[in-house]
């Protein structure tokens, strides 16, 4: 994985230094809240329903056993023991006291971390694949040019007062495992007939009150010229995207109000502006540098499967939660944030330290933390499955329940967040604790329920198989089902079923919904492909028929 | 505008010889800054006058997307403009950025591009990254502590419109 030199060091370091000089403004008086506010976000630094609530980046979800263990400090440290890994494969703190933030900073720093432009209306951490570097097929690592877009991107001085938050994805395979197509810009990494690497770039993507698939904007940007293609893209979007109205100033709504073509039409004015100055290609030395980084490690030469000693419970944690290599005698092991009524996502610090043990001996000392809020060991010995189910499972880390019903994705909601308009985290525990026989869970098959506590969207409900709304009415919360999304390379918005369900009657309609699809599905279809072959009707009449 | 403001160019305190006309009010004889709508209607005449020129570019709810004023309309009259003057209406936004890097680095302008409106200490930096060299701050500020807001960060990782290349240049440079 990437590791700082004395550049990216020193940039850090004084970001902290910066900050805590900004706190004490703050603190003294200097700075007024509103203008401190834009200060904090960037930062990483949320005013929460209860406390400050700090974001600290990992780029492209990459983590080293290291730096999870300073995670596991810091939980301890200035939080109340835990953290809570993110849609952005980030992870939050619920509990910091904002004058013991610049020493959290600065304790990250120690690892190479940061919490830098993890919010605030600026180029945000970059997301990839969590399967970077150990799938097969890859046709590229996502991380190399991620890792060349977190340095460009970092402290940005054009970018950094945008009209509004602006997130980038990178998927390097025909999967799209990192939701591209719901990004500000969505990087697909392709091979031209040539075998020639670049970028097929979708822009205008993302889920909030007013969720748009990305448009195609170009089909291949050559490689050294992406850094210059998304500079113009950002320049459009910085002197054209509204501020007169924060809920219509994402990129995805300048598209849509001025058209796919006419957007087009000034990314490639601008691009070639900007091109035409080389200013932003980047040198061979440089690529070469930042890509030797993310060489495969020291694989063994192994036989390409082992038999796995006879365990009911490993072979069913297997058949789920692990999948392929591209490397013989390797896997890639999921640990599920998600046991059966637990918070999605949440980790204590014994957990992350016991995970990073694990990944130390186990995985080329290497953790990814997913965008559906699970992590991943991506190099694992396939002889060394038993010995890494056991650890995990002694941590509850365990739970065979990938893809399956209770591996949902909830934002905190109401529980923590000052914008939620309903409980998010309690639904899921409720749904989880409904199925929690993991047989039953195993015979529904991959089924992604994904939960919002409000219209904003953090948890994905727009691209649920099922997706869960929740809504005020009236001081009472209201939950909206829709169903038929998906974040993968078929990317699709949900449609909502009807009339919202109260809280009491949400599990049921739920467990309406999945005994449909049981009912008339054939054999090997998931709860999607179902949906997508009979369409709504069938699940409408079963939720509300009479 | 709440408190006073002062002037400073290129790193030192500056007086102001500039004066904001409206667009009713005639141009006199001292340097004059006026809007791009003036400066479009009358460019001709001003041409003729021969005096020195500003123009103060709107960042803020003009244009099909309550945008602001387009940069682009400038590039005719660049050559009689001494003064292009940056309205940052709120310092959130950040439009203004934009702005200042394409005169400089697509127009090639050399005149003076000033910061007006909310230019507090935290965005210094980056405003000088984009090529702004005029700085209107609150008169209580003094020299040493403007000089620390735009060294705020001892580095940059791109280039801009400033002189830095960026540290994924300069890890490479030969000397």
């Amino acid at each position: 994985m990437y590791r700082y030199d004395e550049f990216d060091q020193k940039m850090v370091t004084a970001r902290v230094a910066q900050f805590r000089e900004q706190v004490e403004r703050r603190l003294a008086g200097a700075l007024s809240e509103d203008q401190f506010k834009p200060l904090r976000l960037m930062n990483g630094v949320y005013l929460q329903l209860h406390a400050y609530m700090l974001r600290v980046a990992i780029p492209y979800g990459t983590l080293s056993a290291r730096q999870m263990r300073q995670l596991a400090y810091i939980a301890r440290e200035y939080d109340k023991g835990y953290g809570h890994f993110t849609t952005r494969q980030n992870i939050q703190y619920n509990w910091v006291a904002l004058e013991r933030i610049p020493d959290v900073l600065a304790d990250l720093a120690k690892v190479e971390m940061h919490a830098i432009q993890t919010s605030g209306n600026c180029i945000r951490n970059v997301t990839a694949d969590q399967y970077a570097g150990a799938v097969a097929d890859e046709i590229e690592d996502p991380r190399i040019i991620s890792e060349i877009i977190r340095q460009w991107s970092s402290f940005h001085p054009e970018f950094s007062f945008l009209p509004r938050k602006f997130k980038i994805a990178v998927s390097g395979h025909a999967q799209d495992r990192a939701a591209i197509k719901l990004h500000d810009i969505g990087i697909q990494i392709v091979k031209n007939a040539h075998g020639e690497i670049g970028y097929e770039v979708h822009v205008g993507g993302g889920q909030g009150r007013t969720p748009f698939i990305a448009k195609k904007m170009a089909d291949f940007v050559p490689r050294d010229k992406l850094l210059a293609y998304l500079e113009a893209v950002m320049r459009v979007y910085n002197m054209l995207g509204r501020r007169d109205n924060s809920y219509k100033a994402r990129i995805k709504i300048l598209v849509h109000e001025i058209g796919e073509s006419e957007m087009r039409r000034m990314i490639d004015e601008a691009f070639a502006t900007i091109d035409a100055s080389q200013m932003l290609r980047l040198p061979e030395a440089e690529a070469a540098r930042i890509r030797s980084y993310f060489a495969p490690p020291d694989f063994e030469d192994l036989p390409r499967e082992e038999a796995l000693p006879a365990d009911a419970d490993l072979a069913h944690w297997v058949k789920t939660n692990v999948v392929a290599h591209r490397q013989n005698g390797y896997a890639i092991v999921n640990i599920s944030l998600k046991p059966i009524g637990g918070i999605p996502g949440d980790a204590s610090a014994a957990q992350m330290e016991a995970i990073a043990d694990i990944a130390e001996t186990y995985s080329f000392d290497e953790i990814r933390v997913t965008h559906e809020q699970n992590l991943v060991l991506a190099h694992v010995r396939w002889s060394d499955l038993a010995a890494v189910y056991e650890q995990l499972a002694r941590h509850d880390l365990a739970t065979p329940n990938l893809g399956l019903i209770s591996d949902t994705i909830a934002c905190p909601g109401l529980d923590y967040c000052n914008l939620a308009n309903a409980r998010s985290i309690p639904l899921a525990q409720d749904i989880s604790n409904c199925f929690a026989d993991l047989e039953r869970q195993h015979d529904i098959g991959e089924l992604k329920i994904k939960i919002s506590g409000c219209i904003n969207a953090c948890g994905h409900h727009h691209v649920g198989h099922i997706g869960i709304l929740g809504v005020d009415k009236k001081g009472t919360e209201f939950y909206q089902i829709s169903l038929g999304g998906a974040a993968d390379e078929n990317a699709a918005l949900g449609e909502i079923t009807g009339p919202a369900f109260t809280e009491d009657k949400v599990v049921g309609a739920i467990e309406n919904l999945v005994a449909t699809y049981i009912g008339i599905r054939h054999d090997g279809e998931r709860f999607i492909d179902t949906y997508r072959r009979v369409g709504m009707a069938v699940f409408k009449e079963r939720l509300y028929g009479e | 505008m709440g408190n006073k403001v002062q002037l400073i160019i290129d790193g030192a305190l500056a007086e102001d010889k500039w004066a904001w006309c409206a667009d009713e009010a005639a141009i006199g004889d001292v340097p004059a800054i006026i809007s791009l709508t003036r400066l479009e209607s009358e460019h001709e005449a001003l041409r003729q006058k021969n005096v020195p020129l500003g123009v103060v570019l709107r960042n803020a709810g003009i244009g099909r997307t309550k945008a602001g004023e387009d940069v682009h309309r400038l590039a005719p009259h660049l050559d009689m403009l001494a003064v292009v003057a940056i309205e940052f209406d709120t310092y959130r936004n950040g439009r203004g950025f934009s702005a200042a890097r394409i005169l400089r680095e697509q127009y090639n302008y050399k005149g003076e591009i000033r910061a007006t409106g909310e230019v507090l200490y935290d965005l210094w930096q980056f405003m000088q990254r984009c090529g702004i060299n005029a700085f209107e701050i609150d008169s209580t500020i003094d020299l040493a502590r403007f000089k620390q807001g735009v060294n705020a960060l001892p580095d940059a990782y791109q280039p801009a419109g400033d002189a830095w290349r960026g540290i994924l240049w300069n890890r490479h440079s030969k000397g």
